[in-house]
C-alpha cells in the first residue's frame, strides 16, 4: 500500500478532490483499494453458490464410521501410544550415555507408528485443502501418491531398520558425531 | 450513557411535545456539553477503516474507506460509532444491526481482527490507534459489512434444531427433566447464533460447503445432550462421517471470539466423544 | 428536466411549422372532447412483462460477491496461529521422513549414499556453529509438535478447553519447545 506512507495532510486533499458527492466532508478522509487476498491464490474461492431453497436444509451425508468416529478413536489411541513410544524413546536415542542400540522391537513399533501417523495426517491435510467435494480428480491423485509414498517409505525403512542400524541408533550417531 | 437515557426519561414530561429538528439526536450521539464542557474545544478524533463493496457496481473491488469521528460525541460502543457514520457522515454505509444489546446476533463483524458483535465492543479509547472493521472472515459479502448466511442458516436448519420424540409425556402434560438434566444444557442454549465462532474458524472458511462449523455444531450439541430427546443416535449417526464434525482441528478460535461467552470447542470435544463411544 | 423541454420545444415547433394541426389537436384534447367520449387515452409505451425467473437474480447476484478477508485480517492469536504451525512441522516432519526413506529406497538404484555411516560422516565434517544450526532446525519442529500434540492429547479427552487455560497451555508448548530444542542442539 503506497497510501499508507502518504503524508495524513495530502490524504485529507485527496479525498476532498476525490469525492465531491459528500456533502458534508468532515469524516471520510480517504478510500484505499482493498489488497487483502495474496494476487496469486493456489485455490480461490469459487462464485457463491447455493444448492435448493434458501428453506432446504444442506443434505446430511451418509454414515461412515471408518471416516468418522472409528477414525477418530483410532487416531486418538494411536496418539497416546505413539507419545508414550516418543516420550520413552527421546532420552534412550539422544542422551549420548546411553550405550548399544535400541530394541529393534521398539525400533520397529516407533516406525510403524510414524508411518501411520504421517499417512493419517498428510491425509488430513489433502481433505482440508483438497476436498474431493471440491476438486475430486485433484484428491484422487493426492491421495494415490500420498499412498504410494507410504508404501515406500514404509519400505525403505524397513531396509534401513534390517540394512543399517536403524533410525534410533542412525540419528543418535548423527546428533553425537 | 445509561444514566444519560434514564435522566432523559425522566424529564421527558417536561420537554416541549414538539422540538425543532435540530435538537433531536440519535441515540448513537452524545450531546457533548452533556459529558464534559471542555469536550467540544478538544475533540478526540479516531479513525475507522471500514470495508466497503457495493453490488451496484460488481466490478469495482472492495476498498477501506476510512471515517473520523469525534469519541466524545459518540457512544461507548462500535455499533454507537457505526450508525454516527451512517447518519451524519455516510448514509450509504450499510450494516445490520437491530438490538444494540448482544441478544440478536445481528451485528456480528470483524472488529480489529476479532469477530464479536458491535454492540458488545467497545471503541478502543486509543486514538492514535485506527480501528479496522471487516465483514465476518470468508463469507460472501452482499453489501459493505453484511454477510450471506444462507448456508449458515441451511446447515443449521439440516442438524433438525428440535425436540423429536415418539413416547407420549408420563403425564401428558411436560415432558419433564431433572435439574441436573437441564444443566447440561447451560452454556449451550444461551447461543444466539451470530456465526461469530463459524466464521473465526479456518477450518469453516477453507470446507464451509461439508464442514458444519462451530455454531452448529454446538447447537447440534444442545440436542444430542438433551435428556428429552430420542433420536440421539440418528443425530449421531449424521455426524459420523469425515466431513461434518472431523473436520475440526481443535483450532479453538470458536471458543476465543465467541462474544455471549460461550465454548463451542469444548462442545465439539464432547460430540466427539460422544461419537466415539 | 430533459424530458420536459424536449417536449415543450417539439410542441412550440409544431406551433410554428403546422399551426392547424396544433389547433384541432387542441381542440380534441379539451375538457368538453374529454366529457363527449371524442378523446381516447393513448400510451403508445408499454411496459415489459418480466420474463425472468425472480430466483435467477439472485443466483446472478451471488456470482458477483466477493469473498470477505480471511487469514490476513484475524488478528494473531496464539491459538490459530499455534494450529497452523502444528501443521506446518507436521508436514514438514513427515515431508522429510517420506522423502529421505523413499531416497534411501531409491539409492542403490541413483548411486547415492544415504546410510548411516556417510551421513554421521557428512554431520561429523560441519563446523560446530553449522552443526549446531542444523540440530537445532531439526530439533525445533520436532518438540514443538510433540508437545503441542500433548496438548490435542488433552483437548481430545475434553480438558483443558477453557479460553484462559487454551492461552496458557498455548504459551507453554512454544517455550518448553524452544527451550528443549536448544537443549537438543547443544548435546
Amino acid at each position: 500500500m503506497a497510501s499508507f506512507a502518504r503524508p495524513s495532510l495530502l490524504r485529507q486533499a485527496l479525498a476532498t478532490s476525490r469525492s465531491p458527492l459528500l456533502r458534508q466532508n468532515v469524516g471520510v478522509s480517504q478510500v484505499v483499494a482493498f489488497h487483502a487476498s495474496a494476487r496469486k491464490q493456489i485455490l480461490p474461492p469459487e462464485p457463491q453458490s447455493i444448492q435448493g431453497t434458501m428453506n432446504d436444509p444442506v443434505p446430511v451425508p451418509a454414515p461412515h464410521p471408518v471416516e468418522g468416529s472409528y477414525h477418530w478413536t483410532f487416531e486418538s489411541a494411536k496418539k497416546c501410544v505413539f507419545r508414550a513410544v516418543c516420550v520413552g524413546l527421546i532420552p534412550l536415542s539422544i542422551a549420548p550415555f546411553a550405550a548399544g542400540s535400541l530394541n529393534p522391537v521398539m525400533d520397529a513399533i516407533l516406525c510403524s507408528l510414524l508411518v501411520a501417523h504421517s499417512h493419517i495426517g498428510f491425509q488430513a491435510a489433502i481433505i482440508d485443502y483438497f476436498r474431493p467435494q471440491r476438486v475430486p480428480k485433484f484428491n484422487a491423485l493426492c491421495n494415490w501418491l500420498l499412498r504410494a509414498f507410504t508404501l515406500t517409505t514404509a519400505v525403505g525403512l524397513y531396509e534401513f531398520e534390517t540394512n543399517d542400524v536403524g533410525i534410533t541408533e542412525a540419528l543418535r550417531r548423527i546428533w553425537n558425531a | 450513557m445509561a444514566s444519560l437515557r434514564t435522566t432523559s426519561r425522566l424529564f421527558a414530561a417536561s420537554r416541549p411535545l414538539f422540538r425543532p429538528a435540530s435538537f433531536a439526536r440519535s441515540y448513537a450521539t452524545v450531546e457533548a456539553k452533556s459529558i464534559d464542557p471542555a469536550a467540544s474545544e478538544n475533540p478526540s478524533m479516531k479513525t475507522f477503516k471500514v470495508y466497503r463493496w457495493n453490488p451496484d457496481t460488481p466490478s469495482e473491488k472492495p476498498t477501506m474507506q476510512s471515517y473520523q469521528l469525534d469519541l466524545n460525541k459518540t457512544g461507548p460502543m462500535m455499533l454507537d460509532a457505526l450508525i454516527r457514520i451512517k447518519n451524519e457522515i455516510d448514509p450509504t454505509l450499510t450494516f445490520r444491526r437491530s438490538c444494540r444489546e448482544g441478544i440478536c446476533g445481528s451485528c456480528a463483524m470483524n472488529i480489529d481482527g476479532v469477530n464479536t458483535l458491535a454492540c458488545l465492543c467497545r471503541i478502543p479509547t486509543d486514538t492514535a490507534q485506527e480501528s479496522r472493521i471487516y465483514p465476518l472472515p470468508h463469507t460472501y459479502v452482499v453489501k459493505d459489512l453484511i454477510p450471506d448466511l444462507t448456508l449458515f442458516y441451511k446447515q443449521y436448519k439440516s442438524i433438525k434444531p428440535y425436540l423429536q420424540r415418539d413416547t407420549p409425556t408420563a403425564d401428558g402434560l411436560e415432558n419433564r427433566q431433572s435439574p441436573e438434566d437441564r444443566k447440561k444444557l447451560d452454556g449451550l442454549y444461551e447461543c444466539i447464533l451470530c456465526a461469530c465462532c463459524s466464521t473465526s474458524c479456518p477450518s469453516y472458511w477453507w470446507n464451509s460447503e461439508e464442514y458444519l462449523g462451530p455454531a452448529i455444531l454446538l447447537q447440534s450439541y444442545r440436542w444430542l445432550v438433551d435428556s428429552r430427546d430420542e433420536k440421539t443416535a440418528e443425530r449421531k449417526a449424521a455426524l459420523d462421517n469425515s466431513m461434518s464434525v472431523y473436520r475440526c482441528h481443535t483450532i479453538l478460535n470458536c471458543t476465543r471470539t465467541c462474544p455471549k461467552g460461550l465454548n463451542p470447542g469444548r462442545a465439539i470435544a464432547e460430540t466427539k466423544k460422544m461419537l466415539a463411544a | 428536466m430533459f424530458s420536459q423541454k424536449v417536449a415543450q420545444q417539439s410542441l412550440r415547433r409544431l406551433a410554428v411549422q403546422q399551426p392547424l394541426t396544433m389547433q384541432w389537436s387542441m381542440m380534441r384534447a379539451s375538457p368538453a372532447a374529454v366529457a363527449l367520449g371524442q378523446s381516447m387515452q393513448k400510451r403508445p409505451v408499454t411496459s415489459s412483462p418480466n420474463t425472468e425467473d425472480p430466483a435467477q437474480i439472485l443466483v446472478k447476484q451471488r456470482l458477483n460477491r466477493p469473498v470477505s478477508p480471511h487469514l490476513t485480517i484475524y488478528r494473531p492469536q496464539i491459538g490459530w496461529i499455534g494450529s497452523s504451525l502444528h501443521r506446518i512441522t507436521g508436514v514438514a516432519l513427515s515431508g522429510t521422513l517420506y522423502l529421505w526413506a523413499t531416497a534411501y529406497l531409491a539409492s542403490p538404484a541413483l548411486g547415492w549414499h544415504l546410510e548411516s555411516a556417510s551421513m554421521v560422516a557428512a554431520m561429523g565434517a560441519l563446523p560446530v556453529a553449522a552443526k549446531v544450526l542444523i540440530k537445532a532446525t531439526m530439533a525445533l519442529p520436532f518438540t514443538y509438535h510433540s508437545m503441542n500434540g500433548l496438548r490435542h492429547l488433552m483437548w481430545d479427552l475434553g480438558r483443558g478447553l477453557s479460553n484462559p487455560t487454551i492461552i496458557k497451555s498455548g504459551w507453554t508448548v512454544v517455550g518448553l519447545s524452544v527451550t528443549s530444542a536448544l537443549a537438543l542442539a547443544f548435546l
